[in-house]
């Protein structure tokens, strides 16, 4: 029985993490049906910028991030101004997969040249102790990382629920043309959310990176998970993405104790395909994904 | 048959003289270009030519993006391995009537693969396939008949002279290009090419029009595998070795879109004219520029400039100037410019899958 | 050494495709080179002031850059000292080193390009089983010998090939002397219990489960035996399930730093401290390893190599002074692959010199000779297979921030062995 509540406290404690890395993401394919094949090397992006100020000016990791956040902001707003703005509405889903491969890795060309192939990892007093609750040791960075990724999208929550930015956003989500019509500046709502997609990154970054010893090719395994994760949480669908996060780590970490950890990443990709074809619109999401 | 020597004539006779002297310097490239290092670069530029051209028979033709078929390039090798293995097959010539064996083994994992991803939307096709590629490979790393990890050794021809090792598959390769341009040459002719087309256009009203959208999309993507699948054969004969990570390479479908979309995605010479273009870019910065990061963002840089300069890629962009220039109009049997990506002309369309039904029936 | 293949994760990493018509653009270099390839081997006889080009093909980007680049600044640096040394056969060295951005593909075309259009008179091998294999079927093709330092999986030595030279240790017993340490110990500091999680990489496996054989034939418990896959990026299920199993000891099977970072993190973060951690690749990495663990958590981690900073053996002074001379830092800097890839430039050195020409031919007799040469990683002798038989491996161990040769014990260099190990932080 505690091995089983240790599986499962490890994937919910992981699966935050999964979370904040997913967020951006979902936002932006839900909101703008693009897939933002650079949301890999965005993360590692993220945790390289936390590494810069905590090692150069000695800013703490999470007090770094009232940094990083408005800078990671700053970017998205301008991949979604200077490129995917330009791309047409036929063939938009593939030619953004293309697009924004092409700026992985011109990004992953930037931080190579800038750090240099070798491996790095964020470190903090949190990073490597841990709280000790009925019995099991709670590692206090994914505490506040999931502290974090629960405050975090609980506010993108709030913005797309409860503003008047968030009413425009779901409503070029629903429909563009009307939302056009009732005077929504598309293009505006488009620029921020892609920059609020990338600026929650920032945070998704800076706790993998804890988390994780990284360097400029680790985005490579991030991209296929975090895609497989706003699937199931239903494109577009923030909550959808944090259930979908703890769910599957849940799940991968259960089958890696109980049967073998050489399945447990397979298990990953077969709940997906499963999933979609039971319930084609995602675990969490209204959207149907489904053809017929 | 008749078919064919119908569209064979409907060619113009410039168009028949450039397809014969393609042929004829594919066929004398590696009697003139002897280098063992200029004939090997050509080999993977045919085959990634075949296989981008599969590509986009599928994706192109039917507005399925698919991040998946390098499904098929994995199953393609390790088929002709495990099969060359067990059976203990010499590395002769021989090992080369493999291939077809190893395409249909694609197929009937395409058949699979179709069947689950093919009922989903187009975004999420994109996702899925992608899920089921890795379920591919980690099966390559995790099941005992592919070897996991350490992958699997292929023989090489031990006795061949260093100086012509390379032209034996060049000639499959070439053999394998000419194979599946003119399946989709063929295709593209057909009542099927245009039911496909309609498709892409718009799914809905293709079924309206009682074209079978479901058998049309299935039969598209599994056809498609089969050079796929022989291309991944020839690759596991050539290198020697295969691994899950390097057979079911998720790059391949970014580089075989890339390749399409910069030559003009559902042309027939647009896959052809990408997979050189880019290919020559790639090998040229990779030679002779020592500097890998720098490398990198030229390449990144110069897909943007494409796609951006050209949105619709080089042979449309190319011939669309052309025609204006000419004032020709253009209509939806010529290479090039059948699938710009104008919006649809459905009665277009429509009318002409009535009249290719009634060709065929 | 012993690291010798990085997690080969399924991924996104770019990785380069075959090629094109690059001809077109490259026409003149080819065409020039066409006909000749075979000058290089016997341009020994004239010699000239015209310097000695040897050809290497590194993964300089996708999932082996890190070594790739280690690899890169090894053989730099050798060449460096040579040419500073007089040369070899009286002729400067020159590298011609092109990127195979970790693709076995890419790598073939490399060796064709380095033989047949750069005339390379010498090739050394690239990192990895993964990419010696296509490097070297192309160098048999051409009678070339393929000294190499990080490509001795098994399967490279299976394709019989006469070229092939590894001039690192056999990967399958590495392990050896920590085992041996660990089941010798008096009844009660012996371990009663072990825990191996282990990668299902072809170089940790074997080297782990001959470990687990020793230990449990002197009575050592296993709590924990498991194969994860080598894509696996998420570690905290295993390494959390090792914890809980509180075996006295760990052996860890791991091919990369961030592997045994993530275990040493949360075992760090269970409170679970083992009396020993041995891990088969990662600690090996000098600084590289210290900047992902931190130095206090270094503290008593062990690892089989074959090069520490602090060795004596020949050239080994030369070799970290050419370093910190051009790349700065400090002796901590050098990683074991820098080391791997020196000792293939000196191997190959010893060689021509000895043959007195750049024929390969004799080149490849003579390291079949039976000779035992000298590297910084030890003696280097070669079997039918070219396999280094005369490589020894001793046990490393990070003490208060120094990597120290601690094992055997019997070693007269091997001193100040921290057992148990201290706790994490301490």
């Amino acid at each position: 029985m505690s091995n089983f509540l240790r599986a499962v406290i490890d994937g919910v404690l992981t699966g935050s993490v999964y979370a904040l890395m997913a967020a951006g993401l979902t936002l932006i394919f839900g909101v703008m049906e693009v897939i933002n094949i650079a949301q890999g090397i965005l993360v590692v992006l993220g945790a390289y910028l936390s590494y810069v100020l905590s090692v150069h000016l000695g800013i703490d990791l999470f007090a770094g991030l009232i940094i990083t956040i408005p800078v990671m902001f700053v970017l998205g707003v301008g991949i979604q101004w200077g490129l995917m703005r330009r791309l047409g509405e036929r063939e938009k889903v593939s030619m953004s997969i293309l697009v924004t491969y092409a700026v992985a890795i011109i990004l992953e060309g930037v931080l190579d040249l800038i750090f240099g192939p070798g491996y790095l990892q964020l470190t903090a007093w949190y990073v490597n102790q841990s709280i000790h609750v009925f019995g099991f040791y709670l590692p206090y960075i994914y505490v506040f990382g999931f502290i974090l990724a629960v405050g975090l999208l609980g506010s993108l929550y709030f913005i797309l629920y409860r503003t008047e930015f968030g009413r425009s956003l779901r409503a070029s989500q629903q429909n563009k043309t009307a939302a056009r019509l009732i005077g929504i500046d598309v293009n505006r709502v488009a620029a921020i959310t892609f920059g609020i997609g990338v600026a929650v990154t920032a945070a998704g970054g800076m706790v993998f990176g804890a988390t994780t010893a990284f360097n400029s090719n680790s985005s490579a395994d991030l991209i296929s998970r975090l895609l497989t994760i706003v699937i199931l949480g239903g494109m577009g669908s923030i909550g959808g993405a944090m259930g979908a996060s703890v769910l599957m780590l849940v799940i991968e970490a259960i089958v890696s104790t109980y049967w073998s950890p050489t399945w447990a990443t397979l298990v990953f990709y077969m709940v997906l395909v499963l999933v979609l074809v039971v319930r084609p619109a995602g675990l969490f999401g209204q959207k149907a994904v489904r053809a017929q | 048959m008749s078919a064919l020597t119908k569209t064979f004539k409907s060619m113009s006779k410039a168009k028949l003289a450039a397809v014969v002297v393609a042929i004829a310097v594919i066929a004398v490239f590696p009697l003139v270009f002897t280098n063992p290092t200029v004939t090997e670069i050509a080999i993977f530029a045919l085959m990634f030519m075949a296989t981008s051209s599969a590509w986009n028979g599928f994706a192109g033709s039917s507005g399925y993006f698919s991040l998946g078929h390098a499904i098929f390039f994995g199953v393609g090798a390790y088929a002709f391995t495990i099969i060359a293995n067990d059976f203990k097959m010499a590395p002769t010539s021989a090992l080369f009537f493999l291939m077809p064996v190893a395409g249909v083994f694609a197929m009937v994992a395409a058949v699979g693969v179709g069947a689950v991803a093919l009922r989903t939307k187009r975004h999420t096709f994109v996702v899925i396939t992608i899920g089921i590629f890795f379920i591919f490979q980690l099966l390559g790393f995790n099941l005992n008949v592919t070897g996991g990890a350490s992958g699997l050794q292929v023989p090489t021809p031990s006795n061949w002279n260093a100086a012509t090792f390379n032209n034996p598959f060049y000639y499959a390769a070439a053999i394998l290009l000419g194979f599946t341009v003119l399946l989709y040459w063929i295709i593209k002719r057909s009542a099927f090419g245009l039911q496909l087309l309609s498709i892409r256009d718009d799914e809905e009203r293709a079924r309206g029009l009682g074209v079978p959208v479901w058998r049309v999309k299935l039969s598209a993507f599994v056809v498609s595998a089969f050079p796929v699948g022989m291309a991944g054969a020839l690759f596991a004969y050539l290198i020697g070795q295969i691994y899950p990570q390097t057979v079911f390479n998720p790059l391949f479908d970014l580089s075989w879109a890339l390749m399409t979309l910069v030559g003009g995605i559902g042309t027939i010479v647009g896959p052809l004219l990408g997979g050189v273009v880019l290919e020559s870019i790639q090998q040229y910065l990779n030679l002779y520029l020592s500097n890998v990061d720098i490398y990198l963002i030229i390449y990144g840089v110069v897909f943007l400039a494409v796609m951006f300069w050209m949105p619709r890629g080089i042979v449309p962009t190319v011939v669309g100037a052309v025609k204006r220039r000419r004032g020709t109009p253009t209509g939806p049997t010529s290479i090039a410019t059948s699938d710009d990506k104008q919006p649809a002309k459905p009665d277009q369309t429509a009318g002409l899958i009535v009249t290719a039904k009634g060709a065929t029936e | 050494m012993i690291k010798l293949r990085r997690k080969a994760a399924p991924n996104f990493g770019r990785r380069k495709l075959g090629a094109a018509l690059g001809a077109a653009v490259a026409a003149g270099g080819f065409l020039a080179a066409c006909g000749s390839s075979s000058a290089s081997s016997t341009s020994g006889s004239t010699t000239t002031s015209k310097p000695i080009v040897i050809g290497i093909s590194l993964p300089l980007s996708g999932d082996f850059s890190a070594d790739g680049l280690a690899f890169k600044q090894g053989y730099e640096i050798w060449a460096d000292y040579v040419n500073s040394h007089g040369g070899l056969l009286g002729r400067q060295v020159q590298l011609k080193i092109i990127s195979d951005n970790s693709d076995p593909a890419q790598a073939q075309t490399d060796y064709q390009q380095l033989i047949t259009v750069d005339h390379a008179d010498l090739v050394f091998g690239p990192f990895s089983t993964l990419l010696t294999i296509p490097a070297a079927k192309v160098a048999n093709r051409y009678g070339y010998a393929m000294i190499e330092g990080a490509g001795g999986g098994p399967s490279a030595f299976a394709l019989g090939l006469n070229n092939l030279f590894d001039v690192s240790a056999p990967v399958a017993n590495a392990l050896v002397p920590a085992a041996k340490w660990l089941a010798s110990l008096p009844v009660g500091q012996r371990p009663k219990t072990a825990a191996y999680p282990t990668s299902n990489d072809p170089f940790t496996e074997p080297q782990v489960l001959i470990a687990k054989k020793i230990m449990e034939a002197a009575g050592i418990k296993t709590v924990y035996f498991n194969v994860f896959g080598s894509e696996v990026t998420d570690f905290t299920p295993i390494a959390s399930a090792v914890a809980a199993s509180n075996a006295d000891v760990v052996i860890l099977g791991s091919v990369d730093v961030p592997t045994v970072s993530a275990f040493i993190q949360d075992f760090a973060q269970q409170h679970y401290n083992p009396k020993a951690l041995v891990a088969t690749g990662g600690p090996d990495q000098g600084s590289q390893f210290i900047a992902a663990v931190g130095a206090a958590n270094a503290n008593g981690v062990m690892v089989p190599n074959t090069w520490y900073p602090g060795a004596s053996a020949p050239g080994s002074n030369a070799m970290v002074s050419t370093y910190i001379k051009k790349f700065g830092g400090t002796v901590s800097n050098v990683s074991a692959d820098v080391a791997e890839a020196y000792s293939v430039g000196q191997v190959a050195a010893q060689a021509v010199t000895h043959v007195g020409s750049l024929n390969q031919k004799a080149i490849i007799q003579y390291l079949h000779s039976g000779v035992t040469l000298t590297s910084v990683q030890g003696p280097v002798k070669f079997d039918n297979l070219g396999e280094n038989t005369a490589a020894a491996i001793y046990g490393f161990q990070w003490v208060n921030g120094t990597f120290k040769q601690v094992l055997p014990l019997s070693d007269p260099n091997s001193s100040g062995l921290l057992y148990p190990k201290p706790n994490w932080g301490a």
